[in-house]
């Protein structure tokens, strides 16, 4: 079962220097967060462009992803999106009881995957863009 | 030892539901980025491919339970961030009110882009 654990200030950052594994994968899924809801705001302002017509919509759709600056965010987004994903079946694992004792091997493995992802997907995603 | 903390008060109905919609969104985000960026390409997407994909009945339910849950679990997820910066009281007040009119606003705004994609 679960126990009461004295983790300190976590939400003061200036004690980062101390932080273990754990504490660093709360700052991650939290910042995130932070990053994924934002981008759902913006995705669904530049998704609302279809209700201008077809044309605003192809018309934006292609202005954007001929910026290779936006190619470069959406490679951000994807390293934060995968992130999430997988500390988040970790979380997941974590509050069914399941790999406590592995928690930090399973923090590190979610940063390691997450960096063998996000690289094998720059070709994709950067494609035609330079 | 193992040692487990959690941002959220373990028991509430916020708790759960923050579990089930991060269970159900581990699987249609992933499918999202693969179909959007791997079958088909970002900087190939137009308006007709859009309409072809959400006027599969199983594809728009999809992405209106994908835009219901995320958004549930963003601005609970931002809430519950507030709380442990430590607001209090009326912010607490404040920083509910704002955020529901957010996911409200972005969950109207959601349906329609979908219903407009789809023709309906």
């Amino acid at each position: 079962m679960s126990q009461s654990y004295d983790r300190g200030l976590i939400e003061d950052f200036g004690r980062w220097r101390e932080f273990t594994a754990g504490m660093w994968a709360w700052v991650f899924h939290k910042f995130t967060g932070w990053v994924l809801i934002g981008y759902l705001f913006t995705h669904i302002s530049v998704l609302s462009t279809s209700m201008q017509g077809a044309e605003t919509y192809n018309q934006t759709l292609s202005g954007l992803e001929g910026l290779a600056l936006v190619r470069l965010l959406e490679v951000g987004l994807l390293a934060v999106a995968v992130f999430h994903i997988l500390n988040g079946i970790r979380l997941l694992f974590v509050d069914l009881g399941v790999g406590l004792e592995s928690q930090d091997k399973s923090f590190y493995a979610s940063l390691v995957l997450t960096g063998v992802i996000v690289v094998a997907s720059v070709p994709t995603f950067v494609s035609g863009a330079f | 030892m193992a040692q487990r903390y959690s941002s959220f008060s373990s028991g509430s109905t916020a708790w759960l539901l923050q579990r089930i919609t991060a269970a159900f969104l581990v699987v249609v985000l992933a499918f999202h980025f693969f179909n959007l960026h791997f079958v088909h390409h970002a900087y190939e997407i137009e308006f007709a491919g859009s309409q072809a994909r959400m006027q599969n009945i199983g594809y728009f339910v999809t992405m209106i339970l994908f835009l219901l849950t995320a958004t549930f679990h963003g601005v609970n997820g931002v809430y519950n961030a507030l709380v442990n910066q430590g607001i209090d009281g009326a912010q607490k007040r404040i920083a509910q009110v704002v955020l529901g009119a957010a996911a409200l606003l972005l969950v109207v705004q959601g349906i329609r882009v979908a219903n407009t994609l789809a023709g309906f």
